[in-house]
């Protein structure tokens, strides 16, 4: 998709006091159309957000502003005016820690022991809305580094897929700067990537493990063809779409997950209301979406 | 818990006179506070408050905390007593009474950790009452707040044991209940449940204190251990556990905990998960502050 954007944790001083009630119903009406939540201890970044929103607009009312989001004639559009704002254009390796742990620890192997059982060893993990590659990259590093252990004697592959052309591209590329490997701890920094003057080149062993390319996730015809996949991560993508093509996007999801699969939205995403199929899950500090096998209790079409 | 279990564990646990007695404020100032509203008097209680420096401290900072009370300016216990009301003032009591008897000394984990967890689940189980529309959200405070009392009992009272237990824990990635059944045979569930007669607690938290593990062996109805068995885990994935990496993976609509929540909460089908646990990051920022604080003391 066009440049999967990160919600950014500012680390901007939180502002003590009641907070303005307008601002509480400006969070809520974004996750009901959006599904993207904002705690409480976010609504300084909220505030922040919506007052960039004020002055496009030239207002200094809140409510006015709810208004113009909730019933102007342009409201789906300032909608996404205001995710934008809300929303970078660039993302990072190792964005969301907890994920990748619960991937590592708790759903890789829970999935591989059930695949032995048939005597299946092949893995496919799906990264959608991939943008300029952090996001499949960091899970090949990881991989790696796992398949001398738990991974031994297992065939993975990584697809990732985006929309926009000049993002796969620069993916394949492969070179970022030093902002996109903030969050990237100094041993994978030193082992997979390659210093190249101010920029951070990936190693080749890194590359050649991801399959970059150009999908729109509204492409019926296509999306079909993505099946067989254990894990999906599609992070702040589906935010921007209408409540039908929404549906419709996650549902192609879950038939493209094998049973006992995985997605991973966005870490303040949720799917409520959007999918009854899927099982909600927790892991330490994130949450996935199951597709139920036989063997969850429960089982499918909850 | 059968006959043989039960006396191997009371003579294992046999002194439990060593465990901290409560401050000698507290059972004059929780009659004072049981009296029906038009009968409490602020004065009274204030001044017992007062008699107790490390509690009225403890009150002060915690009533002036946004997840007690709407006011942030609180300066005099006076203050605190007719801001927070009755209800709130002995969740706050408790609440302060418990932070001073942490193990600082014999606690193989983060110390705070166990308050955090504690403190964690007493607002979780409340805020989750209330959203769920629960009858009576109130009373699941205490329940939630002392649920892992029996961990302070093994802790203090077979520390060696506890050690071990600990350890295994966090080898193992499991939880401190299945360490404690793999190591000892016995749990905090049970060694919680025989302060909690010591100490005479009600019988929906000693209910609580023994089920929370498993709320389906409760006599029913088993409302409050389920509800605070699903808080516990949601306290424990969202940042608010024992400090250690446990492995979880736990979908709550297939919890049986859930299932017996629903007798008495019919609506639960409809409550949204994935929002009530992205608020509590919020709320978790501000419980490691009020613990944090209160440590510091």
């Amino acid at each position: 998709m066009a440049s999967p954007p990160t919600i950014v944790n500012q680390n901007a001083e939180k502002e003590s006091g009641p907070v303005d009630p307008v601002l509480v119903r400006i969070r809520d009406v974004i996750y009901k159309v959006c599904g993207i939540y904002l705690p409480d201890n976010k609504f300084y970044f909220l505030k922040d957000r919506c007052a960039r929103r004020l002055e496009a607009l030239k207002t200094d009312s809140l409510q006015v502003y709810f208004d113009a989001l909730t019933a102007g004639p342009d409201r789906e559009a300032e909608v996404r005016s205001l995710l934008n704002e809300m929303t970078v254009g660039e993302t990072c390796f190792f964005r969301s820690p907890p994920q990748l742990h619960a991937l590592r620890k708790i759903m890789l192997p829970k999935i591989m022991a059930a695949k032995a059982k048939l005597s299946f060893t092949r893995l496919k993990i799906w990264s959608a809305g991939c943008s300029t590659g952090e996001e499949p990259y960091t899970l090949a590093m990881i991989m790696l580094e796992d398949s001398a252990a738990y991974l031994q004697g297992w065939k993975w592959e990584i697809i990732a897929t985006d929309l926009n052309d000049r993002s796969i591209a620069k993916a394949k590329e492969g070179i970022y700067d030093s902002y996109a490997v903030r969050n990237t701890e100094p041993y994978f920094r030193e082992k997979y990537f390659r210093a190249q003057g101010q920029k951070f080149a990936l190693a080749p062993e890194v590359k050649e493990r991801v399959t970059f390319s150009r999908l729109n996730l509204s492409d019926e015809s296509k999306i079909l063809f993505m099946r067989g996949n254990d894990v999906i991560f599609c992070a702040n993508v589906l935010i921007y779409f209408d409540g039908a093509s929404k549906r419709r996007t996650v549902r192609h999801f879950y038939n493209n997950l094998l049973p006992g699969g995985y997605l991973y939205l966005g870490q303040s995403e949720s799917l409520y209301g959007v999918s009854d199929e899927f099982h909600l899950v927790h892991f330490p500090g994130a949450t996935a979406y199951l597709r139920p096998s036989l063997e969850t209790p429960g089982g499918a079409g909850r | 818990m059968n006959t043989t279990v039960d006396e191997t564990l009371r003579s294992r646990v046999r002194n439990l006179d060593a465990m901290p007695a409560m401050p000698a404020i507290l059972a004059p100032l929780l009659r004072c506070l049981d009296l029906p509203p038009d009968q409490i008097e602020v004065e009274k209680v204030t001044e017992l408050i007062s008699c107790d420096k490390s509690i009225a401290a403890q009150c002060l900072r915690m009533a002036n905390s946004a997840l007690f009370s709407r006011y942030t300016h609180i300066e005099t216990v006076r203050g605190a007593v007719v801001a927070l009301g009755a209800r709130r003032l002995r969740d706050i009591l408790w609440t302060s009474f418990l932070i001073r008897m942490a193990p600082k000394n014999q606690w193989p984990l983060n110390p705070t950790a166990f308050w955090e967890h504690s403190f964690g689940c007493a607002l979780v189980s409340q805020q989750l009452a209330r959203k769920v529309l629960m009858p009576d959200p109130e009373k699941v405070y205490l329940c939630g707040l002392l649920h892992d009392i029996g961990e302070l009992v093994n802790a203090t009272l077979i520390p060696d044991d506890f050690r071990k237990t600990v350890e295994f824990a966090v080898s193992k990635n499991i939880s401190l209940f299945e360490a404690e059944l793999e190591i000892m045979g016995f749990t905090h569930c049970e060694t919680g449940k025989l302060l909690g007669e010591y100490w005479n607690l009600s019988p929906d938290v000693q209910k609580t204190i023994e089920f929370h593990h498993m709320p389906g062996q409760s006599p029913a109805p088993a409302a409050l251990p389920a509800l605070v068995h699903l808080s516990d885990l949601l306290c424990r994935l969202r940042g608010m556990g024992y400090g250690y990496d446990e492995l979880l993976e736990v979908d709550f609509h297939t919890d049986p905990a859930w299932a017996l929540l629903e007798q008495s909460v019919p609506q639960l089908d409809r409550f949204d998960v994935a929002r009530f646990t992205l608020e509590l990051d919020a709320d978790a920022e501000e419980i490691r502050h009020v613990v944090a604080a209160a440590f510091q003391t």
